[in-house]
C-alpha cells in the first residue's frame, strides 16, 4: 500500500497546478459546508433552547378537557394526581414543572396585542429565571437608560406579568406599568384582570413575540379554574435526545394507570383545538408531546436553511466533482504508457483502478481536512464573536439576536467523509477506464 | 536435437489486426519452440511482426488463430486475470523506451514487481533488489530517479526490474533501439551474462544485424513468417543455417 500512496502523492505533485486548484476549491466548499452545518446545528440548538424555555419541556403531558363534545379546553384536571403519576412513571428526569396556558388580548394605555399566556409557579422556575435575560430600558424604550429594571422572580407575587422587549416597544410600556388582560373563559364568558409588569426580558427569537408569562394562580383565577388545574406538565430529561423514547414509555405507564392518552399528534397544542372540538367525547384526555412537536411549526426554518445549504453546496460539489473527473481523465491519458507498462509487468486491473482512485481519495482527504479545520475554526470564531444581527427578519429566522454556530466533531467528520468519498467516486469512471486499457495498446501509445 | 524442455511453444499462430476495412496480417502461421535457458533474438525488418510475436509470448495479446503455450498454459484459454498473474510470476519485460515509473526512484522501480507479487518481507525485498541492482552495476545510483539516469542506465534498471522476480522468460522488444551502438552492445552483453549466470530464458527482438549477431539463436521474420531459425555463432548472421518451414 505504501508504494501506491507514494505513487499517488508523486503524481499529484507532478500535476501540481491541477492538484492545487482542486485542493483549494474542495477545501473552500468543505469549509462552506462545515460553516453551514454549524449554522444549522446552531439554529437547532437555539430552537431547542427557546422552545424549552418558553413553551415546552423536553417532554410534555398536556391534554384537553371537554365538558361537552364541542369543547376543547387545553387543561389537565387533577393536576396533583397526574403529576404524581408522571413522576412515578418516568426515569432519567432532571426536573419537572407545570404551567398553565391561556390566550389573551393584552391591552396597554396606547396599544394592544394578542398573546399566549404562560402561568408559572415561581418556586419551580429557577431554570427560566436563569435563562431569561432582562432587557435594558434602552432596548425597548426610545431614549431609555441602560438600567435593567424589574426582577423576574417577582412573578411569585399575584397579578404579575413578564413580557418581552418587542412587546414592550409595541405596547409602549415599562416595568411597573399595568396591563389589562382579557380572556374568554371555558364557559364562554369574558373576564379581565390587571397585571403589573415585573420584568421585561430580551427577545428570544420569533416565539417571544407572542409569549407572556404571568403568575400561575392569577391566570387560573382569570379563567375561573380551580388551583388543581394546569396546562402542561413539562418534563426536562437528563438527555434531550431520549425524549421520543421516554414519551413512548410514559404513554404506556399512564395508560396502565387508567388515563386516556390521545393518539400522538406531532403538532403544538394550539394547532389541535379544531380537531379536538370536532371529536365526539367528553371528559379529560392527556396529550403527550416532545419539544420538537411543540415547535414543529418552526422546524421549517431549519429545513429551509438545510435545503439552501444542500443546493448551494451540492452545486459546488458537482462542479468540483466534474473538475476532479476531468483531472483524472487527463491523468489517465498522460499516463496511458505507464498504465500499459504496469499492466504488462503484472499489475491487476483492480490495482490500476485503486491506484487512480487512491489519487483522488488522497486529494479529497487532504483538501477536506484542511477545509474542515478551517471551517470549524471560522464557525467557532463567528460564534465566539457574538455577532449582533441587526436585521429583524434575519433575527426572526435565527431566533436570536446573535449569530449562533455550533460546530462539533460530527459536523466536520460528516463534511470530510462525504466529500472525500465524492472525490473518490468522481475518479471512478476514469479509473475504471484506465483499468480496462489493454496492456498492448497502452504500450504502443509510446509511439 | 533439443535436450532442454520447451518453455514457450507457438503452433500455427496467426495474428490479424483490423485496420479500418482492411485486415493486417501481422503473423501468418508461425511455429516456434523456445527452450529453457535459450538466448534468442527475433530479427527482421520493421513491420515484419517482431513486436506482435513478443506480445503474444508476453501474454499481453492473444493470437487470432493457432496456440501459444507459455510455461505449459495455452494463453487463449486464460482469463485476463490469469494472464496478468502469468505476466507477474513468469515473465519479465524490457521495453524499447525503458518504461520506468517516473515518480519512483531506481530502488522503488526495481522493487515494484515484488510488491505486486507480495509475499516477501521488506528485508527480503531489499536484499533481492540490492542483489540484482548490483549485477546490473547501478548500486551507486540506487536513490536516483529515472530522469537523472542516462539511457543505458535506464535500460539496466529495466533489466533489473524484469529480473528481480526471477522470471522464467524475459522478453525484450528492441531493447537497444533507443541506445547508441556501444551502449546497446553493453546491454546485450549484460543480458547474455545474466542468461548464462541466472539461466533465465531471453527472447529479444532487433532489426540491427550487429545486435542480432550476439544471440545464440536467431529467428528471422519476414512479413509475418519465420524464414530462418538457426543456432548462429558469434561470428554473425551469415552463419545462420536456413531452416525449412512448411
Ligand atoms: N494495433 C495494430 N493495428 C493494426 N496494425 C498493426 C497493429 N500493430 C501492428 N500492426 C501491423 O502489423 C504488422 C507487424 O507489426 P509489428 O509486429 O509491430 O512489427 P515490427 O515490430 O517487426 O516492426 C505491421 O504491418 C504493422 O503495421
Ligand atoms: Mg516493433
Amino acid at each position: 500500500m505504501g508504494v501506491f500512496i507514494r505513487i499517488a502523492l508523486r503524481n499529484l505533485m507532478q500535476a501540481r497546478l491541477r492538484s492545487f486548484f482542486l485542493t483549494v476549491a474542495l477545501s473552500l466548499v468543505t469549509m462552506l459546508l462545515v460553516i453551514l452545518l454549524g449554522l444549522s446545528q446552531g439554529l437547532t440548538e437555539t430552537i431547542v433552547k427557546n422552545a424549552t424555555t418558553l413553551a415546552s419541556g423536553h417532554l410534555n403531558v398536556a391534554g384537553f378537557f371537554k365538558a361537552k363534545a364541542s369543547d376543547a379546553n387545553p387543561i389537565v384536571t387533577h393536576r396533583a394526581e397526574v403529576r404524581k403519576a408522571v413522576e412515578e412513571s418516568i426515569t432519567g428526569v432532571d426536573f419537572i414543572i407545570d404551567r398553565a396556558r391561556g390566550w389573551a388580548r393584552v391591552v396597554s394605555d396606547v396599544s394592544s396585542m394578542n398573546a399566549g399566556l404562560t402561568g408559572v409557579d415561581a418556586k419551580e422556575e429557577s431554570r427560566l429565571f436563569e435563562i431569561l435575560q432582562l432587557a435594558k430600558q434602552s432596548e425597548y424604550k426610545e431614549g431609555g437608560s441602560d438600567e435593567v429594571k424589574g426582577d423576574a422572580r417577582r412573578l411569585a407575587n399575584k397579578n404579575t406579568a413578564l413580557i418581552f422587549a418587542a412587546q414592550a416597544k409595541r405596547l409602549e410600556v415599562d416595568v411597573g406599568d399595568k396591563l389589562t388582560v382579557a380572556v374568554e373563559t371555558m364557559k364562554g364568558a369574558r373576564n379581565t384582570a390587571e397585571f403589573e409588569i415585573v420584568g421585561i426580558a430580551r427577545d428570544i427569537g420569533i416565539m417571544s413575540n407572542w409569549s407572556v408569562f404571568t403568575d400561575k394562580a392569577s391566570l387560573l383565577e382569570l379563567y375561573r379554574l380551580d388551583a388543581d388545574v394546569t396546562g402542561a406538565i413539562q418534563i426536562y430529561l437528563d438527555d434531550v435526545d431520549r425524549a421520543p423514547k421516554a414519551m413512548g414509555e410514559l404513554r404506556l405507564a399512564l395508560e396502565d394507570k387508567g388515563y386516556t392518552v390521545m393518539e400522538h399528534d406531532p403538532r403544538p397544542f394550539w394547532a389541535k383545538f379544531e380537531g379536538v372540538s370536532g371529536e365526539d367525547w367528553t371528559g379529560q384526555r392527556l396529550d403527550l408531546t416532545t419539544w420538537s412537536d411543540e415547535v414543529s411549526f418552526l422546524l421549517w426554518i431549519i429545513t429551509a436553511v438545510d435545503s439552501i445549504s444542500f443546493v448551494l453546496v451540492g452545486i459546488l460539489v458537482v462542479i468540483i466533482a466534474v473538475g476532479i473527473m476531468n483531472s483524472m481523465w487527463m491523468s489517465v491519458r498522460e499516463r496511458t504508457p505507464e498504465v500499459g507498462t504496469l499492466r504488462a509487468i503484472g499489475m491487476s486491473r483492480r490495482r490500476v483502478l485503486l491506484m487512480f482512485m487512491l489519487e483522488a481519495l488522497i486529494l479529497g482527504l487532504v483538501a477536506t481536512s484542511l477545509g474542515g479545520a478551517a471551517g470549524a475554526f471560522i464557525a467557532r470564531s463567528i460564534d465566539a464573536a457574538h455577532v449582533h444581527v441587526s436585521v429583524d427578519a434575519v433575527r426572526l429566522i435565527l431566533m436570536s439576536d446573535t449569530l449562533h454556530l455550533s460546530v462539533g466533531v460530527q459536523q466536520v467528520l460528516t463534511a470530510v467523509i462525504a466529500f472525500t468519498l465524492i472525490s473518490g467516486l468522481s475518479a471512478l469512471w476514469p479509473a475504471y477506464r484506465a483499468s480496462r486499457l489493454q496492456p498492448v495498446t497502452a504500450i504502443q501509445h509510446i509511439g | 536435437m533439443r535436450a532442454m524442455p520447451a518453455i514457450v511453444q507457438l503452433q500455427g499462430v496467426h495474428k490479424d489486426y483490423p485496420l479500418g476495412n482492411l485486415v493486417v496480417r501481422a503473423l501468418r502461421g508461425v511455429d516456434l519452440t523456445f527452450d529453457k535457458g535459450e538466448f534468442t533474438t527475433v530479427a527482421g525488418p520493421s513491420g515484419s511482426g517482431k513486436t506482435t510475436l513478443l506480445n503474444l509470448v508476453g501474454c499481453v495479446d492473444t493470437a487470432t488463430r493457432g496456440t501459444v503455450t507459455v510455461d505449459g498454459a495455452s494463453t487463449s484459454a486464460l482469463k485476463e486475470s490469469k494472464l496478468t498473474e502469468l505476466r507477474l510470476r513468469k515473465l519479465g519485460f524490457i521495453f524499447q523506451s525503458f518504461n520506468l515509473i517516473g515518480v519512483l526512484n531506481l530502488f522503488q522501480n526495481v522493487e515494484f514487481p515484488l510488491l505486486l507479487q507480495g509475499g516477501l518481507t521488506k528485508g527480503e525485498r531489499e536484499s533481492r533488489v540490492r542483489d540484482i541492482v548490483d549485477k546490473v552495476g547501478l548500486t551507486e545510483q540506487m536513490k536516483q530517479r529515472p530522469n537523472e539516469l542516462s539511457g543505458g542506465q535506464r535500460q539496466r534498471v529495466a533489466i533489473a526490474r524484469a529480473l528481480v522476480t526471477r522470471p522464467s522468460i524475459v522478453l525484450a522488444d528492441e531493447p537497444t533501439a533507443n541506445l547508441d551502438s556501444g551502449t546497446g552492445n553493453a546491454i546485450i552483453d549484460l543480458m547474455k551474462h545474466l542468461n548464462e549466470t541466472e539461466h533465465t530464458t531471453f527472447i529479444f527482438s532487433t532489426h540491427d544485424s550487429r545486435v542480432m549477431s550476439r544471440a545464440s539463436r536467431i529467428v528471422q521474420l519476414v512479413d509475418g513468417k519465420v524464414v530462418d531459425d538457426g543456432h548462429g555463432h558469434r561470428t554473425g548472421a551469415a552463419a545462420v543455417a536456413p531452416l525449412a518451414e512448411a
